[in-house]
C-alpha cells in the first residue's frame, strides 16, 4: 500500500515535470505559499522539513515560500493561519496540532476564497474527509500506528516482558496529537507492562531542554524502571543526557523515540537510545509544497501519504549521519 | 541641525511620537516589501481579531510597569480564567454568566497578587512570577492538561457580541465583513484607561508610587490600597483578554496564553514606559503592540528565511529603543554616546554635535 503511494506520487511528479517541460514554464510558477513548520528554526524536529520544503519550492519553482514557526503552540498556529489568510496566497500549509474544531471556520474561509488548503505533522480527519477533493492532504505519521510501531520495536530490542515499568512522555492532552503517544503507551500495556503516563509541560515543549532535570529525577525515584517511550523530536534528543545524568548505563534502561536530530544521532551512538522512528520530516515539507502546486495548478486533490516509513537503531545510523548533518534525514 | 531638532522637539510634545513614527516607517518598509499582503485590506481586518488580547494585557501592564512594579502572572490567568470561562460555557452553558465569573476569577487572582504585594511587602517580580506557576498548575490539575472545543459557540449571543464580526451585507469573507467586535470593545477600553492614567487621581497616584513609595505616602497616597486596585485591574484584562482569546479560538488550550508574556512586557517598553516608574503611555504601548504584531507578519511575507526572523525582530526593538532615546530623552542619548567615545570625541555638554578642536 505505502509502495503504491509512492509510485503514484512519483508518477504525479514526473507527469507534472513532463507538463511543465512542454509549457516551459516552471511548474510553480505564479503559486504563493504560506507554511506553518512547527517548533523553532532549524531545531532537530523541523530543519529537514524546512530543508525538504526549500528544495520542493526551489525544484519547481515556486514564486514565494513563507515559513513560520510556532514553537509547538496551538494557539500561535491558528493566529499563523489568519495572517496566512489575510496575505491570499495560493495555498497554505498547517500543522494539525490545534485539532480539526479549531480550525474548521478558517479552512472553510481559505477554501471559500480559492485557497489551497493542506496540512502536516499531525493529521486532521474530518477536514482531510471534507475537504480532500479540493486539496487536503496530509504527510505525516499516522501517529497512532507510529507510536505503535515504536513500542513494538521497543519490546523486542529490549525484551520487555510483562510486568516491566515504563513511563511514556507526551503530549496526551492534545486530541489528534496526543495519539501517538497513546498509540506506544496502549502497546507497552497490551504487552501487560506497567506504563506510567507524564504529560510534557508547555515550557518542555518548546524548550525540551527544561526536561531533563524532571526526567533525571524520575529515573532516579524509579529504579525498576525499564523503559522511556516518547515521540516528542526534541525530548527523544535529551533523553540520553538524562540518564547519564540519573547515573544509568547504556542499555539498562530501553529508550523510544522519534527523529533524527543531531542529540538523538548521539544518543544512538552511545547507546543510550535504542530507537527512533523516522517520519521522514523531509517528506513532510517536500510533499507539501508539492500539494500545493498539484492543486494549485492542476486541480488535483489531496493525497494522504503516511511518512513513518520504520525505525533506526544504532546499527542502522551510520549511513544516515552526513544526510543528517545536511539536514535532509 | 536645528530645523532637525525642532521638528524632533515638537514631535516629542505628541504623547509617544517616536514610537508611532517607527511603527510607521515598519508598515511603509513592509507596504515596499510585501505590497500584496500590506497594501491590501484584509492584513489589518486580521490584526483586528488577534491584537486585542496582547492591547489589553499590555494596557493593564503599562500601570503595572508605570507604578514601578511588575506583573509575570498575566498568561497563567489567561488559561486559569480561560478554563473556568471554558468550562461554564461549555459543559454549564451558563453563557453570560461564565463571562462574569471568568472575569470575576481574574479578579480574584489580581487581588491576591496585590496582597501579596502590598500587605505583605514580597517584591512584585516574586510575588506574581509564585502566582504564574501556581495558576497555571491549578489550570492544568483542573482541565487535565486537556483542550476544550467551543463547538457551535458562534451560535451564542457571546460570541457574536465579544468577538463576533460586524456584517455589512454581501460576501460574509469579505475584508469589510471581517471587522471584529472585540477590537471595539478594546477600543473602548483603552481610551478609558487613557482617561484613568493622564486625568484620574487613580493615574497619577499609579505615577507617583513610580517615582517614590515614600514620597507618596507623604503626599498622601494611600499606597497599599492604589497598589491592590492596581493588580486586581490587571487581573480583570487579563481574564478578559482570556474570554477574548478562548471565544475567537472558539477552543481553550491548556497552555494558552504563555506565549504573551514576553511580547506584551516588550510592548510596554518599547512603547516608553520607563521600567524604573514613575513614566507610563498607554498610546506607546498599543503602538508597541502594533509593532509586535507587525514585526514577525511583516517578515514573513517578505519572504524572509525563517531564521533571521527572530534576529531581526531583536534589531527592530533595539532600534525602536534608540530612535525613542535620541527624540524623548536625548540628554541620556548624548551621555550614552559619551561613554561608549574616546573622551576627545564624545559631544560637549553645550552641543551634541560639536567636536573639539
Amino acid at each position: 500500500m505505502r509502495m503504491t503511494r509512492f509510485l503514484l506520487i512519483g508518477a504525479a511528479a514526473f507527469g507534472l515535470m513532463t507538463a511543465a517541460s512542454l509549457a516551459q514554464e516552471a511548474p510553480g510558477a505564479g503559486v504563493t505559499i504560506y507554511m506553518q513548520m512547527g517548533g523553532n528554526a532549524g531545531d532537530g524536529a523541523t530543519l529537514a522539513r524546512q530543508t525538504g520544503a526549500a528544495a520542493a519550492a526551489k525544484a519547481l519553482g515556486v514564486d514565494q515560500l513563507n515559513e513560520q514557526f510556532s514553537a509547538w503552540a496551538p494557539e500561535k498556529m491558528i493566529e499563523q493561519f489568519k495572517q496566512a489568510l489575510a496575505a491570499n496566497p495560493s495555498c497554505i500549509v498547517i500543522m494539525g496540532h490545534p485539532g480539526a474544531d479549531a480550525f474548521k471556520a478558517l479552512v472553510d474561509e481559505a477554501v471559500a476564497k480559492g485557497i489551497v488548503v493542506t496540512h502536516g505533522n499531525s493529521p486532521l480527519t474530518p477536514l482531510m474527509e471534507a475537504y480532500g477533493p479540493k486539496g487536503f492532504g496530509y504527510a505525516g505519521v499516522d501517529l497512532y500506528e507510529g507510536g505503535k510501531l515504536t513500542a513494538e520495536e521497543m519490546i523486542k530490542v529490549g525484551n520487555l516482558k510483562a510486568g516491566d515499568k515504563a513511563m511514556v512522555y507526551g503530549v496526551f492532552s492534545q486530541a489528534e496529537r496526543g495519539l501517538s503517544e497513546k498509540g506506544l503507551a496502549d502497546t507497552l500495556e497490551k504487552a501487560g507492562l506497567t506504563v506510567e503516563r507524564l504529560e510534557i509541560t508547555q515550557e518542555a515543549n518548546s524548550d525540551a531542554s527544561l526536561a531533563v532535570p524532571v526526567l533525571a529525577a524520575y529515573v532516579q525515584n524509579n529504579p525498576d524502571l525499564k523503559a522511556i517511550g516518547t515521540q516528542h523530536g526534541g525530548i527523544t534528543g535529551i533523553l540520553a543526557e538524562v540518564l547519564k545524568k540519573a547515573g544509568k548505563k547504556p542499555g539498562e534502561i530501553t529508550v523510544g523515540g522519534i527523529d533524527l536530530g543531531p542529540a538523538t544521532i548521539d544518543g544512538l551512538k552511545s547507546g543510550y537510545v535504542q530507537l527512533t522512528l523516522d517520519q521522514l520530516l523531509y517528506m513532510q515539507g517536500f510533499m507539501p509544497v508539492l500539494q500545493c502546486v498539484l492543486t494549485a495548478k492542476y486541480k488535483m486533490p489531496g493525497l494522504n501519504l503516511n511518512t513513518g516509513a520504520g525505525v533506526v537503531t544504532s546499527q542502522t545510523i551510520n549511513d544516515l549521519v552526513s544526510l543528517i548533518d545536511a539536514g535532509i534525514r | 541641525m536645528k530645523g532637525a531638532l525642532s521638528i524632533a522637539g515638537s514631535a516629542s510634545r505628541l504623547e509617544a511620537a517616536p514610537i508611532i513614527v517607527v511603527f510607521l516607517l515598519l508598515l511603509l518598509l513592509f507596504m515596499i516589501t510585501a505590497p500584496g499582503v500590506f497594501m491590501a485590506p484584509n492584513i489589518y481586518t486580521t490584526f483586528l481579531s488577534t491584537l486585542p488580547p496582547l492591547i489589553l494585557l499590555a494596557t493593564g501592564l503599562t500601570f503595572v510597569i508605570g507604578a514601578g512594579e511588575i506583573d509575570l502572572s498575566f498568561p497563567a490567568i489567561i488559561a486559569f480564567s480561560g478554563f473556568v470561562f471554558a468550562i461554564l460555557f461549555k459543559e454549564y452553558q451558563l453563557g453570560w454568566l461564565a463571562v462574569a465569573i471568568a472575569l470575576l476569577s481574574g479578579v480574584l487572582v489580581g487581588f491576591v497578587n496585590g496582597l501579596l504585594v502590598a500587605r505583605l511587602g514580597i517584591p512584585s517580580f516574586i510575588a506574581t512570577l509564585g502566582a504564574q506557576f501556581f495558576w497555571s498548575g491549578i489550570a492544568t490539575v483542573l482541565s487535565g492538561g486537556k483542550s476544550y472545543a467551543l463547538r457551535g459557540a458562534e451560535e451564542s449571543s457571546v460570541w457574536l457580541w465579544l468577538v463576533g464580526r460586524f456584517q455589512f451585507g454581501g460576501d460574509p469573507y469579505d475584508w469589510y465583513n471581517q471587522v471584529s467586535v472585540q477590537a471595539l470593545w478594546t477600543a473602548l477600553i483603552v481610551v478609558f484607561l487613557w482617561f484613568i492614567l493622564n486625568r484620574h487621581r487613580f493615574g497619577e497616584h499609579v505615577l507617583f508610587l513610580g517615582d517614590s513609595n515614600d514620597v507618596s505616602r507623604v503626599v498622601g497616597v494611600d499606597v497599599e490600597k492604589e497598589k491592590i486596585r492596581l493588580f486586581t485591574m490587571m487581573g480583570a484584562l487579563a481574564a478578559l483578554a482570556a474570554v477574548f482569546l478562548t471565544l475567537e479560538n472558539r477552543n481553550y488550550f491548556g497552555n494558552q496564553g504563555q506565549g504573551y508574556l514576553l511580547l506584551a512586557i516588550a510592548a510596554v517598553l518599547i512603547g516608553g514606559t520607563s521600567i524604573f516608574g514613575g513614566r507610563a503611555t498607554i498610546i506607546g504601548s498599543v503602538f508597541g503592540c502594533f509593532i509586535v504584531m507587525v514585526i514577525e507578519t511583516g517578515l514573513v511575507a517578505s519572504g524572509l528565511e525563517g531564521s533571521w526572523v527572530r534576529t531581526v525582530q531583536g534589531l527592530v526593538f533595539l532600534a525602536a529603543i534608540i530612535f525613542y532615546l535620541i527624540i524623548e530623552e536625548p540628554q541620556r542619548w548624548r551621555a550614552a554616546i559619551a561613554r561608549l567615545l574616546p573622551a576627545p570625541l564624545a559631544p560637549s555638554r553645550k552641543g551634541g554635535d560639536e567636536h573639539p578642536a
